[in-house]
């Protein structure tokens, strides 16, 4: 009895040094946070460095407030910016997705098919998707269609491949199982094989969203009227930092919520593997 | 035995029937319209020019050499600020909580969104060049040396406790090697970002460069130059890829073991 009151009062000594632990950890965290935030803004202020190569994080917090509702000085505000980056992204990712995905399982499924398409794909990989960009402006001009194609074919490439190895990987157990079953070719593929891949399918998912959103910051910076990569490059163009500072976080706040909403489907699409 | 010869004979021969009407499909295609997509032919005899002439008073090798020295000086860079760091904030909770919110905070923006900002402040010269790749590179050598501390198993680290080790032999004869694979999966990664932004950096502003290459087949209307220039690039980063495998077989080879 004694004994057992012991144990207990040492896992609850335990948990209290965790917890004051974490309550440590978390005050050097935000210390952190603040030392940097505070350096960053006593340099400009104290004018060790000019405010138009840096402005100071305050500012850079009034400039995105200002920039919500206010088009100067490059001709857009910063919803219209974004609105016009998301569409393109979104536009070509979505292509990319619904061609490359059933390709990919395709290629997984039938040797014959794989056979065919893979050297392509090997010719295709090793070219990073920005060198894809001075080809699709002199080929689609510097509009939409351009840009949603670097999108296109910067996702597409690492969708195919996921969706081949995810497909390829499925455990032949399982395949079996479903044969013995009776399952018929189609019922295999669709029932075993596809959800199987699922989880290399969000992998692929999340690796080309991220490329496909920096290719597309690149385009941008190369040609273009609106979108998130023209507004930093304009604002080199007009030297003020604080634009530059703002679209940077922009981009890469969006980015880091994108991929956090494929997280949520991904986990709302493939629930059997939360059980871990 | 013969079964597997059969396969590999399969594969050779559906290999080469894919790329040659890949080939054919791109000839059929290029004899309406030459100036828009030029025959394979026009880019290999392109290629061919291209060697014998510079580009902008650089030869074609040379300007591949241009872009591997910004790519390979910038990864240096990235490994000596990134291994030590990496090595003391998967060590120790309280200096990975004081740098982890700030690295997270500027972690998600790409590094071509870093472009402006570097040429407003250093210019377009090498500096900033070399600059934005160690940005671009940082990223994984850290990430991957944070877990790869991490992953030390216990049982290593308690036994060089109980021989009494101290925290610097600790460190130095076990911590380091055991991470080394994860660090060098890092440095793979590392380099093949930092080819992806080297481009961009020098499409944006440069005179010299595998990226210069394709942005001047660009602005001169000349699309086989691009093609080639693509290709140029592919191939090297290929090569890259491959030299880096065959470098972390030879440094870590306890590696295989666990995969």
């Amino acid at each position: 009895m004694a004994e057992e009151i012991k144990k207990l009062s040492s896992i609850e000594v335990e948990n209290r040094n965790k917890k004051k632990e974490f309550r440590n950890l978390f005050f050097i965290a935000l210390a952190g946070l603040v030392c940097f935030f505070g350096i960053w803004e006593l340099i400009v202020r104290l004018g060790l460095i000019e405010l138009r190569y840096l402005n100071p994080p305050s500012m850079v917090v009034s400039t995105f407030f200002r920039k919500l509702v206010d088009p100067t000085p490059e001709g857009s505000t910063i919803p219209q910016h974004f609105w016009a980056s998301f569409r393109l992204a979104l536009c070509g990712f979505i292509i990319a997705v619904i061609i490359g995905i059933p390709l990919g399982w395709i290629m997984g499924y039938y040797k014959t098919a794989n056979r065919l398409i893979r050297p392509l794909f090997e010719i295709m990989r090793p070219i990073p998707p920005i060198a894809w960009i001075p080809i699709s402006i002199l080929w689609l001009g510097i509009g939409y269609k351009a840009k949603a194609f670097i999108i296109f074919v910067s996702a597409f490439v690492p969708c195919v491949i996921n969706a081949y190895t995810g497909m390829t990987m499925t455990s032949q157990t399982l395949i079996d199982v479903s044969k013995t079953c009776g399952a018929s070719k189609w019922q295999v593929f669709k029932t075993v094989c596809i959800p199987s891949s699922l989880p290399m399918v969000f992998t692929s998912l999340k690796i080309s969203l991220g490329n496909a959103w920096s290719a597309l910051v690149a385009a941008e910076m190369l040609a273009a009227t609106r979108g998130l990569g023209y507004m930093i490059q304009q604002g080199r163009n007009f030297v003020r930092s604080d634009i530059i500072i703002c679209g940077m976080l922009v981009i890469g706040i969006s980015g880091a919520l994108m991929s956090a909403g494929l997280s949520f489907i991904e986990k709302k699409a493939t629930p059997w593997r939360t059980q871990k | 035995m013969k079964q597997k010869q059969k396969e590999m004979l399969v594969t050779v021969a559906f290999t080469l029937l894919s790329l040659s009407l890949f080939l054919l499909l791109w000839s059929i295609l290029s004899i309406n319209n030459p100036d828009f997509l030029p025959s394979p032919l026009t880019c290999i005899k392109k290629f061919q020019a291209m060697l014998g002439r510079p580009i902008s008073k650089v030869s074609l090798g040379g300007h591949i050499l241009a872009s591997l020295k910004r790519v390979l000086l910038a990864v240096l860079c990235a490994t000596i600020i990134g291994i030590p760091l990496g090595l003391a904030m998967g060590w120790s909770k309280k200096i990975n909580a004081f740098v982890s919110p700030i690295f997270e905070f500027l972690r998600p923006i790409p590094p071509i969104a870093w472009i402006p900002l570097v040429i407003l402040w250093f210019g377009v010269g090498e500096f900033s060049k070399v600059f934005l790749v160690t940005l671009g590179a940082y990223v994984p050598i850290l990430m991957n040396t944070i877990t790869g501390v991490k992953m030390v198993p216990p049982v290593l680290l308690n036994v060089g406790k109980i021989y009494k080790a101290s925290s610097v032999q600790i460190l130095k004869e076990i911590v380091l090697p055991a991470a080394l694979p994860a660090i060098f999966a890092g440095l793979k990664t590392a380099v093949s970002c930092g080819w992806m932004v080297v481009l961009a950096a020098e499409m944006m502003a440069s005179k010299s460069g595998v990226g210069f290459l394709i942005t001047r087949g660009m602005e001169a209307y000349d699309v086989a130059m691009i093609i080639v220039g693509m290709c140029i690039i592919g191939v090297v980063g290929y090569l890259i890829s491959i030299c880096l495998s065959f470098l972390e077989r030879r440094l870590c080879p306890w590696k295989t073991n666990l995969e």
